[in-house]
């Protein structure tokens, strides 16, 4: 302006001196070179007092510059107002250098810091009035939840505190060094987190949805959508504090029966968690750090969501470790062999119970078995010092206890038998007794039937006897015997002896107690047989008498003729007992004339008459 | 995938629910309209190549003493206005919601339903004040909750208009 005006001064008149005119113009361009640079101004001379028509030019002309340059002097000479001036605009100029980049934010920011640590400094008490309406709801927040926490693991603790599990948890918080009440719901915290939705607050729009393989949801976006409407719901209607925007309290938790619904909050975007059963409140400070994570790795997407989720797709695997769970650990934990033990000791028990059921009906088999043997009647059964004692009266002919003890698949060992002897009328044991004291020749069979015990078969007369006398000595009662159907029998060689001795006679002379001398041969012969009989008496068992009777022929006297016949016997059993016969079989009888061969008087039959003859018998 | 929360509003009894019931995935009950004030509804639509999710928020019709909960509105990247075209009056509370939303979620896109498009002999609102609602910038579309007429293509027309 100032090196304008000049020129065009200069053009006005448009008749001086071309000479004249560049003199000028250069003094003009050295007082302007002087103006703009302090150090020309320095070495060069003002040129204006050259010429005072300049001076007075710019009198003219920049009077009202001058008065208005003059002002701003002022004002910056002056510091109250040139702090008006600065105070005025500095608002707006810290408004535009923030807008235009983060200089100015960095350049403030220690500055800042210094000037709230020096009032804090000051005075401690205006911090806190100023914090304290942020600072104050928060933390009352966390103080509850931190008190809710505790008073679900006092109330476990309470639960559990008395009971073996209690005992054992109690151990393991000593050992691990953490609090009873945090092993306690540790164990017992019974939950499965099923969904995780991540919802951007300002949309309600879901921005990533995580979900256990078999749980079941409805429309994920639709869920989102919903929860976010009665999140704000909830919110208008209850939480005067809001003043409807994205901040203010929000629904922390919704529980319906089993299912718990968690929410937690951020700035830009909330976490919803969907969990069965009784979570620990380590839960939510996990969801707390997962929603934070996100808020730290998506700030700028949050910020420009609009409705594109695509750079929401690796938030996906940064929620699923959230997806927690825990079962009964007590019950996961048990290893197989624990199991084992228990179960071998219910398997021994059972083992031995079965055994001990199968003994005790063994032994009752054993007992009923015995029952019906004949001769054996069981009067107890009982178990004593881990045996088994039988106890009753036994025939001493009854059968042997011990032989039913294998039929029974008993242990001898286990069994003990005390039996009293006593006589049982039994048939079955009557016949043993006969068999045992009659001892019946092979030929007699003894059978029992429904009447009592018959005799079969043939037997020697004597044992007949025998047999008949014994049963003289049965008691009254015992059961009958019925010996009528045995046939009596002799030994066969008893039979040929017999008739051979009784046919033999010795013959005598007139008158003499000897034999005649040719009867010699005669009494070998029946000596022979006679000893024989007496060997087969023996052998079968029964006596044997031998008679020896002494005749006599009519003539004479009677008295003489009977000391005769006497005589006669009496010198042939010395006869016989010289030949080797035991004379104790032997028994002599005189018959005198009085059983006479042949009655007639003639010598030969006189002859016949004088003899000596031999009757056998048994018995004593 | 592309979702976009659109938000429904209207006076009671234009029929917004039985609107768009017919061409929508819900989950929820009417209830919710008059427990929550607010019931959601999903419409999937292709635009181009890609699916868009509509994100509906049916919110409860309002009148003299209820108030649309503002807070629902938030986040909304289009709405649809609904109007009863036999109740002239409907148009009026649809000029006021518009003035209300207009202040509290700024300019996003949205269409007005002229519905019960089917009854055209008891219609009621003047070609006029359309036209000088249109020369506003509002864009009307007819539609008949009862025929179907029209939802399909509004819908379509949002979704391509929220993709721009």
């Amino acid at each position: 302006m100032t090196a304008r005006l000049p020129l065009a001064a200069t053009r006005a008149p448009g008749s001086a001196s071309e000479e004249d005119q560049g003199r000028r113009l250069a003094g003009l361009l050295l007082e302007l070179a002087r103006c703009i640079n302090p150090e020309v101004a320095a070495t060069l001379p003002s040129r204006l007092e050259d010429d005072p028509r300049l001076e007075a030019l710019r009198g003219v002309l920049l009077e009202r510059e001058q008065v208005a340059l003059a002002r701003l002097q002022r004002k910056f000479d002056d510091p109250r107002e040139l702090a008006d001036a600065v105070g005025a605009v500095l608002p707006a100029a810290f408004a535009l250098a923030a807008a235009q980049d983060e200089r100015l934010g960095q350049v403030i920011a220690p500055t800042v810091e210094r000037a709230a640590q020096a009032s804090i400094q000051k005075n401690p008490g205006t911090m806190v009035d100023i914090l304290y309406p942020v600072m104050g709801p928060a933390i009352r927040k966390a103080i509850a939840e931190t008190l809710e926490g505790t008073l679900q693991s006092i109330n476990q603790a309470v639960k559990h505190s008395l009971s073996w599990r209690g005992l054992k948890w109690r151990i393991e918080a000593w050992r691990s060094g953490s609090s009873f009440a945090d092993v306690v719901l540790r164990h017992t915290a019974v939950f499965r987190v099923e969904h995780l939705f991540l919802i951007h607050r300002k949309t309600g729009l879901l921005l990533a949805h995580v979900a256990r393989e078999d749980a079941t949801t409805r429309d994920p976006q639709l869920v989102s959508a919903m929860l976010s409407a009665i999140q704000d719901f909830v919110r208008d209607s209850f939480d005067e504090s809001a003043g409807g925007g994205t901040s203010g309290r929000s629904i922390d938790s919704l529980r319906l029966g089993d299912l718990l619904l968690w929410c937690e909050e951020g700035p830009s975007a909330f976490l919803a968690a969907v969990i069965h059963g009784n979570p620990p409140a380590m839960v939510r400070t996990r969801l707390g750090e997962t929603l934070a994570t996100v808020h730290d790795q998506w700030r700028t997407a949050l910020e420009a969501f609009d409705g594109d989720t695509a750079p929401f797709d690796e938030a996906g695997p940064l929620l699923r470790p959230c997806l927690l769970s825990q079962g009964a650990e007590a019950h996961r934990k048990v290893s197989p062999l624990l199991w084992a033990v228990p179960l071998a000791l219910l398997v021994a028990l059972g083992y031995w119970l079965a055994q001990r059921i199968a003994e005790g009906r063994r032994v009752d088999s054993y007992v009923a078995a015995l029952q019906d043997q004949p001769g054996i009647v069981v009067t107890g059964a009982e178990r004593r010092d881990g045996k088994w004692l039988v106890s009753g009266l036994r025939d001493p002919l009854a059968a042997q206890p011990e032989e039913l003890l294998a039929q029974a698949h008993l242990d001898p060992a286990r069994i003990m038998g005390r039996w009293e002897p006593y006589q049982a009328l039994h048939p079955a044991i009557v016949l043993k007794r006969l068999q045992a004291t009659l001892d019946p020749p092979a030929t007699v069979s003894l059978t029992q039937d429904a009447s009592g015990i018959r005799a079969s078969g043939s037997a020697p007369q004597q044992w007949v006897d025998k047999a008949r006398a014994f049963m003289l000595t049965l008691p009254a009662g015992a059961p009958k015997v019925d010996l009528s159907a045995l046939k009596d029998v002799q030994d066969p060689d008893y039979i040929r002896l017999r008739d051979a001795i009784q046919a033999q006679l010795i013959h005598f002379d007139f008158s003499v107690p000897r034999p005649a001398a040719d009867q010699e041969s005669k009494l070998d012969a029946v000596a022979a047989d006679m000893r024989e009989l007496v060997k087969v008496a023996r052998a079968l068992g029964f006596p044997v008498k031998v008679t020896i009777v002494g005749h006599a022929d009519a003539t004479g006297k009677d008295t003489s003729n009977l000391a005769l016949s006497v005589g006669r016997a009496e010198v042939v059993r010395s006869m016989l007992r010289a030949r080797g016969v035991d004379p104790a079989v032997l028994a002599v009888r005189g018959a005198g004339p009085l059983e006479p061969l042949r009655p007639g008087a003639s010598e030969d039959e006189l002859s016949m008459n004088r003899r000596v003859s031999f009757g056998v018998s048994t018995g004593d | 995938m592309l979702q976009k929360k659109i938000c429904l509003l209207g006076a009671f009894g234009v029929g917004k629910t039985s609107l768009v019931r017919r061409f929508v995935d819900t989950i929820f009950s009417d209830a919710y309209l008059t427990t929550v004030g607010v019931k959601i509804d999903k419409k999937l639509v292709t635009v181009g190549t890609e699916q868009m999710a509509l994100i509906l928020w049916d919110i409860a019709g309002e009148d003299e003493v209820s108030a649309v909960r503002v807070s629902y509105l938030r986040g909304a990247a289009g709405y649809l206005l609904v109007v009863d075209g036999t109740r002239p009056e409907t148009l009026d509370t649809a000029v006021s919601i518009q003035s209300r939303i207009g202040a509290e979620i700024g300019g996003v896109p949205f269409v007005v339903l002229l519905n019960k498009a089917d009854l055209q002999e008891d219609w009621a609102i003047p070609m006029e004040r359309i036209q000088v609602l249109e020369a506003a910038g509002w864009v009307f579309r007819r539609t008949s909750a009862k025929t179907g007429f029209g939802v399909e293509e509004t819908f379509q027309e949002l979704a391509a208009r929220l993709a721009r």
